[in-house]
This record gives C-alpha cells, sequence and structure tokens, in this order.
C-alpha cells in the first residue's frame, strides 16, 4: 500500500506540472538521455512491431492520427477526425497545412497518398488495412480519400498506432525499403546515432504544433528540450543501476523487483497500472491444442494467481483479471469470465482431458524464453498445474529469436509465452488475425470479428465486443493471464512526463 | 627462419579459411531469423518470408556461402541487416573501445601480475607469497561481468566517481570516452592478472633453481642483478606466451563486460548480432576476432624467434 500512495503521489506530482503550464510556460533547454533496453532493430517505423522502433521513433516521424485521452481517436496531421460516407466505404481526411519535413519541404497530399501506398507494401499493419482498401487517392493538395472493399472500423486506429506506424515521409523518399533517409515532420529530428551508442534527436525548428492543449499523444506538441537521447542499455541490472545513479532522466523497463532499490536512489520510480497482459499463445492448427476440449483443459487447469506471483512477487505489480481490457478502457467488460479461475480448476481439467480421450503419452509443449524472466517464471508454474491436472508437460526454453522464428511453424509447439501492452483497438492484437502464430480461424470467430470491425458506432462497438470475448473465452484460442505493471524510473526534475505504454518526451521540461 | 615464416604464414590462411566455412555453417544452422526479429512480434509468416526473400536469406546455402566467400577475398563482409551499413563499417566504429579497452587491461594486469608473481617466486613460501597465491586464485575464479557489476555498485552508484555505463555521448572528448574505459578494464584486468601472476611465479620458481643463477650468485652479484637480468630474462618466454594469449583472450572476455558497461565495442556488438540474428555481422566479427588471435599468435611465434635462438635452429 505505501508503495502505491508514493507511486499516486508521484502521478499526482507528475501531474501538476502540466496545469501549472497553463500558467507559466516552462523555460527551453536542455538534455535529456532516455535509458532503453537496446538498439532498436531499424529507425523505419512501418517495417517492424517493435515497441522499441515506435518509442524512439514517434518523436521523428507523425501519423495522421493518433490516440489522445482515454485511447480516444484524436487528429495529428490530419486537420479534422475523418469524413465517413454513409456506406463507411469512404474516408475522406483533410489535412493540415503548411506542415514541414525536416528537410524544409512542404507536406502535401502526394506525400500522404505515397506514404499510405508504402505502408500498405511495408508494414504488418499496413498489409492488414490493404485488404479491405480498394484505393488510397489525393483530392486536393489537402485532402485524401481512402475506399475501402467493406466497412472496416479499425481503419483509423491502425492509421493512428506508433508501431507498423503509418508514417508520413516526403514522397520522393517513399520508394524506399528500407528506409535511409529518416525525414519526418516530428518535433525532433535525427541528429545522430551511434549504434549501440546513442540516438541524438534535436529540436525541430520548423516544426508546426497543433494548437490548444496537450492530449496524451495528441493535441499540441511543445518542444521544450533541445535534445532528446536514447542511450540503449541492454543489461537490465546496468539499467537499474544506472537510475539509481541518476545517470538517466528516465530508464525504461526495469524489473518491478527493483523498486524498492530505485526508491532509494537519485530517480524515482515510476508505475505504469495497468501496462500489459501476459499471454498464453495456443496452437489452434496443429498439435494438442488444435483439440478445442484440450485447451478448454489448459484454460481451466491454469491458475493465474500463483502464476502472476511467481512471475511479478507483489500485488502491486499485477492483477488477477480474465477480462481483455482492464478498468478505464472502453472494451473493459465481464462477458465469458467465468471460465477464468485465479487458483485454476483442476478437477475440471482432468475431467475434460479425460473427455479428450488425452493418455498422457504426447507431451503439451511450452514454448517459452528467459528474454523476459516473468514468461520463464510463469511457464514453471503452468508446468506444476497442468501436470497436476494431468498433462505431459515438455517446457522449451530458447532465447527470443529462437521463439520469434520456431512460433511461425506449428509443428513445434503447443503454447508460446508473449505479452503486449494493452493496445487501444482490439482489432490491433495479433491474434484477432487469422495468420499470426496460434492461427485461430473459425467461424464463431469471424462471425463477431467481422459485426465488430463493421461497426463505426464507439458505444455499439464496446457492446460487440463482448461478442468478442465471449468466443474467446469459448474457443480459448489464447490464456490472458492478467494484467502487469511496467516499472521506469524518471528524474525528479523532469516534467511534464504523460505515463504511457511508449514513453515520449514532447511536452517533457527539465525544472531548475 | 624464412621457411619457418612462410609456414606460418600458410597456417594462418589455413586457419582463416576454417573459420569462414565454420563461422557461416554455424550461424545458419542455429534456430532464429533476423527477419523475424527485425519485423517485430505481431509480424505474420507472410511478412516473414517476404523479408528473408528480399534479404536473400532464402537462397540455397551453397549459393549464400558462395557470394560470402567472394566478397571477403574482397575485404566485403557484406551489410548488416539491422544497422544499415557495412559490416566493415560497423566494426571501425566499435573498435575504439575495445581496443583500448584491450590495452588497459593488459597493462593492469601486467603492472600487476609480473612483479607480483616474481616477487612470491623469489619469495617462495613466505606470507607475501601465500597471500598473492591466493588473491590469484580467488581472482581466477570471479568473473569479469560480476567484478564488474560489483565496481559499478562502488565506484559509480554509491562514489558517483564514474557513469555506470555507456561511452559517452555526442560530441564526447576522447578523454571522456577514456574514463568510461577505467571500470570496465579494471574488471577485466584484475581478473586477467590472476593466470599472469601464476605464470610469471611458476616460470620464475623454474629458472630461480637453475645452475647458471646458482653460478651468478656464487659471482657476489647483487640479488635484483641475479633476479632481473639473469633468471627473468630466462623465465620471460612463457611469461610472453600467457600475456600474448590473455591479449587475444580479452578481446572475447570483453565481449561479457562490455554488455554489462554498455560499451559500443566489437564485444556487444557481437552479442547484439547474436541476439538478432545479423548474420553478416556475427560472421564478421568473428572473423576478425579469430584474425586477431591468428595474428597474436603469429607476432609471439615471431618473439620466439627474435628471443630464443633454440627456435631459430
Amino acid at each position: 500500500m505505501r508503495r502505491l500512495l508514493s507511486v499516486a503521489a508521484l502521478l499526482a506530482a507528475m501531474t501538476l506540472p502540466a496545469v501549472q503550464g497553463a500558467w507559466a510556460e516552462p523555460v527551453k533547454g536542455g538534455v535529456i538521455d532516455v535509458a532503453t533496453v537496446g538498439e532498436p532493430p531499424t529507425l523505419d517505423p512501418m517495417a517492424s512491431t517493435a515497441d522499441l522502433v515506435g518509442i524512439v521513433t514517434q518523436h521523428i516521424f507523425e501519423t495522421l492520427y493518433t490516440f489522445g485521452k482515454d485511447w480516444s481517436i484524436t487528429p495529428l496531421l490530419a486537420a479534422d477526425l475523418p469524413g465517413i460516407s454513409g456506406d463507411g466505404l469512404t474516408y475522406t481526411i483533410p489535412l493540415r497545412t503548411g506542415i514541414k519535413f525536416h528537410d524544409g519541404s512542404d507536406m502535401d497530399s502526394a506525400d500522404v497518398v505515397a506514404s499510405l501506398q508504402r505502408w500498405e507494401k511495408v508494414a504488418t499493419r499496413g498489409k492488414q488495412a490493404a485488404e479491405v482498401i480498394s484505393s488510397i487517392e489525393a483530392v486536393d493538395a489537402s485532402t485524401i480519400k481512402i475506399v475501402l472493399k467493406k466497412p472496416y472500423a479499425p481503419l483509423v486506429s491502425l492509421l493512428a498506432f506508433n508501431n507498423a506506424a503509418a508514417i508520413i515521409i516526403p514522397s520522393e523518399n517513399a520508394g524506399e525499403d528500407p528506409l535511409t533517409k529518416f525525414i519526418g515532420t516530428g518535433p525532433y529530428l535525427l541528429k545522430d546515432r551511434k549504434p549501440d551508442q546513442f540516438i541524438q534527436l534535436a529540436r525541430f525548428d520548423g516544426y508546426k504544433s497543433r494548437e490548444g492543449e496537450p492530449n496524451v499523444y495528441g493535441g499540441a506538441r511543445k518542444q521544450y528540450l533541445d535534445e532528446i537521447r536514447f542511450v540503449p542499455v541492454p543489461d537490465p541490472n546496468t539499467r537499474v543501476e544506472g537510475a539509481v545513479a541518476g545517470q538517466f532522466a528516465y530508464a525504461d523497463a526495469l524489473p518491478v523487483e527493483a523498486y524498492d532499490k530505485i526508491s532509494g536512489g537519485k530517480t524515482k520510480p515510476v508505475i505504469l497500472k495497468p501496462f500489459g497482459w501476459p499471454v498464453f499463445v495456443m496452437n489452434t492448427k496443429e498439435g494438442l491444442n488444435s483439440d478445442i476440449r484440450i485447451r478448454k483443459a489448459v484454460q481451466a487447469a491454469l491458475a493465474p494467481n500463483d502464476m502472476l506471483t511467481a512471475a511479478f512477487g507483489s500485488t502491486d505489480f499485477f492483477t488477477i483479471d480474465g477480462s481483455m481490457y482492464p478498468e478505464g478502457f472502453a472494451w473493459h467488460n465481464k462477458v465469458g469470465t467465468d471460465a477464468y479461475k485465479s487458483d485454476g480448476d483442476t478437477e475440471t481439467a482432468a475431467t475434460l482431458l479425460k473427455e479428450a480421450g488425452y493418455d498422457g503419452s504426447k507431451p503439451l509443449r511450452i514454448l517459452t524464453s528467459r528474454q523476459y524472466e516473468f514468461h520463464y517464471k510463469m511457464a514453471q508454474v503452468a508446468q506444476a498445474y497442468l501436470e497436476q491436472a494431468g498433462f505431459k508437460v515438455q517446457l522449451d526454453v530458447v532465447e527470443w529469436a529462437t521463439l520469434t522464428k520456431n512460433r511461425q511453424d506449428p509443428k513445434l509447439w503447443d503454447i508460446y509465452i508473449t505479452h503486449s501492452p494493452f493496445l487501444p483497438e482490439p482489432s490491433l492484437n495479433g491474434f484477432m488475425s487469422d495468420t499470426t502464430p496460434g492461427w485461430w480461424a473459425t467461424d464463431a470467430k469471424h462471425k463477431v470479428v467481422e459485426a465488430f470491425n463493421a461497426e463505426s458506432d464507439p458505444a455499439k462497438r464496446a457492446k460487440l465486443y463482448e461478442d468478442v470475448q465471449k468466443v474467446i473465452y469459448e474457443e480459448a484460442p489464447i490464456y490472458k493471464v492478467g494484467d502487469f505493471n511496467a516499472l521506469a524510473a524518471q528524474a525528479p526534475n523532469l516534467q511534464g512526463m504523460t505515463p504511457s505504454p511508449w514513453p515520449f518526451f514532447w511536452n517533457a521540461y527539465l525544472e531548475k | 627462419m624464412l621457411r619457418t615464416i612462410f609456414n606460418r604464414l600458410l597456417g594462418m590462411i589455413v586457419v582463416m579459411a576454417l573459420v569462414v566455412t565454420i563461422v557461416f555453417v554455424i550461424v545458419r544452422v542455429t534456430p532464429g531469423d533476423p527477419a523475424a526479429v527485425m519485423l517485430g512480434p505481431d509480424a505474420t509468416a507472410a511478412d516473414v518470408a517476404a523479408l528473408r526473400s528480399r534479404l536473400g536469406l532464402d537462397q540455397p546455402m551453397v549459393v549464400q556461402f558462395g557470394r560470402y566467400v567472394l566478397g571477403v577475398v574482397q575485404g566485403d563482409f557484406g551489410q548488416s541487416i539491422f544497422l544499415n551499413q557495412p559490416v566493415t563499417t560497423a566494426l571501425a566504429q566499435r573498435a575504439e573501445p575495445t581496443f583500448f579497452l584491450t590495452v588497459f587491461s593488459l597493462l593492469i594486469a601486467t603492472v600487476i601480475a609480473l612483479p607480483v608473481g616474481i616477487l612470491s617466486a623469489y619469495k617462495r613460501g613466505s606470507t607475501f607469497d601465500q597471500v598473492a597465491t591466493t588473491l590469484a586464485m580467488f581472482a581466477a575464479s570471479v568473473p569479469s561481468f560480476w567484478l564488474g557489476l560489483l565496481f559499478i555498485q562502488f565506484f559509480a552508484v554509491k562514489l558517483g566517481w564514474f557513469d555506470t555505463s555507456g561511452y559517452g555521448g555526442p560530441g564526447a572528448s576522447f578523454l571522456e570516452r577514456l574514463n568510461h574505459l577505467v571500470l570496465p578494464a579494471l574488471a577485466l584486468g584484475l581478473v586477467s592478472s590472476a593466470l599472469i601472476t601464476r605464470f610469471a611465479r611458476a616460470s620464475m620458481l623454474d629458472v630461480l633453481n637453475d645452475d647458471y643463477v646458482r653460478t651468478a650468485r656464487s659471482k657476489g652479484m647483487s640479488e635484483w642483478r641475479v633476479v632481473l637480468k639473469h633468471a627473468l630474462k630466462n623465465a620471460l618466454i612463457p611469461i610472453l606466451t600467457v600475456i600474448g594469449l590473455t591479449a587475444a583472450l580479452l578481446i572475447s572476455g570483453a565481449v561479457v563486460t562490455e554488455t554489462v558497461f554498455s560499451l559500443p565495442g566489437v564485444g556487444s556488438l557481437v552479442v547484439s548480432a547474436v541476439l538478432r540474428r545479423d548474420y553478416p555481422v556475427i560472421q564478421g566479427a568473428l572473423l576478425v576476432i579469430a584474425g586477431l588471435y591468428v595474428l597474436v599468435n603469429f607476432a609471439i611465434d615471431m618473439l620466439y624467434l627474435a628471443i630464443d635462438p633454440r627456435v631459430r635452429a
């Protein structure tokens, strides 16, 4: 409790200056070092879905839309929300004018069209959207039109998301793959990059911010800091020591067990609650878990309480929660969650296994990694509970690069463990697609997901998402273990930050 | 003598050809895929396959190997998949921290080990010898990364004398960058000093009981002259060997230490390349490291030729 109070106090302290900012504008200036988990695999945000890529590049590049308070869609390079035709097939998007790229050229509809066409070809999420996009064209210099083959409500969320992102770049660079010229419209431009040493971003003097107040990722983007330097510190212990010593203004993704140590240091701990959800993805295509009864047995056998305790230690860092989205999200609901038993239901699991004719000769293969230690700890507890229910379990512990490769092959695993932040739009989650590993593709899924994707009214979509969650629990293509919180560290004089899963540093400033 | 040098050079070429082949095969048969790492967690199998094709990873292994060897003989190690730059450039950019880290570590190790080893041998069985031997055993059994973490805790966090990690920000001067090498060099140097100390002691013990040393003493020479001029000169060959091998070991030992201290050297480049399966970088870096090993051994052989007349015969 003491911890949560201290965090609440800190968060309050972090929010206060933003409010005060309306009265006294913070002074410009200063350079911050931000410790990250490593070197991003690319600086082309279209080319990767890795969070680290999004964290760094969201300062350089911008999208047409982004996310504001409560994950609402808000325009960024677009002048306004899209005008949607009555049949839901045509999206007319007005663009802001006077926007400059970092090379000094002006952004117009030709750049936007070329960028979105590149996004369709290069980005995982762009390819997803391309399946329903019929055409993208310029109406005039400051308007574009996207025509769909069928109504597809997640389109604007896809255009807003910061990884595999629909960034806008000069049309002459849009033919590049891989991208070599990192020219965007963002508040900070790429000044220098020494891989594994630093990525140096400097204030872009030609930046044109939106008017008004900041609104999480949207609204006004103030450029108080002169420079932001992302410093890769792959070793988590070194990152913690750097935070304790006050070497970094912000240190991202720290192990939660370092909370007390950081509290006694020169930077203060920040808990992002809730951050995300660990998930057991079931292979519905081949092997044991292609039988829904086995998957239901796994669902019954697992005990999230013990799994999360082993993984995160204290309830300060996790919540037992079967809802796909936690409270605070529009998508939160309890439908179907009866099947989520906090302490497991070994008896039911054993019965289901018997009904499925499982004789214990074939092992249930859990593919996991120690890249994220909490994955491995959860796997160990899961193994114990599954064995108690009658499963023979084989833990395949590999390093992360091997896991990312092996999970593409349905012959190699029955469950793989991963995690994700809570994505603002449910359709962005991997398992919602038929083609991501897990390969969940059933008539029941298609029925509810298509209805959900076709509806554009937010209130009706929230209601339709209840049906999606119900089918997820009925067919068990994944097992959501619970909610977990993330730990970061922030220098006391770094103000104006908004806690977020992908931390950003426009609007942040150094207090003198 | 020329024949010996020629044979050694020929051996070097054979070793390097083997290294090129073995590294290429091992890297390709190791599970994992750079395309999957680059595209991130939500990529589909089709996305991964498309990127593999663009990177030429879907070609038969023999074709890939042929292309690679052709490049290597022309000095082209290929293009890093993730860094968007030639491997040679990536290696050149990271040579500085690794070079100075190795040099400083070796200096620290030698400066500590030589006098301690010689004195231990000279005062065999004394308290000094026993303490030195115990400390050497302790240092030999301590992993350098663990020592590194301890140093970070004490010198960087508690005393605040150094940064915990990194190699200086943009525009850092040469001296500022070197300042970041103090702790890792100490960690690596102390651990390496243990091996050299033990070799120096053993080697000196061997020669201190030889007849010519006794003869020198009986001629009335001062003790320091006997030890430093006569005994040390003969004990130096195995000590030089172990210092040379330590230098080569330090290059690979730096892999972990550089990671702990987030030093952007060749070692951390190798680690990150392995973790994300950046094949050209792994191949290029291992080739360079193996080349350095081979060169160090060649240099030691040449030193033997210069120092020991028996080898020349």
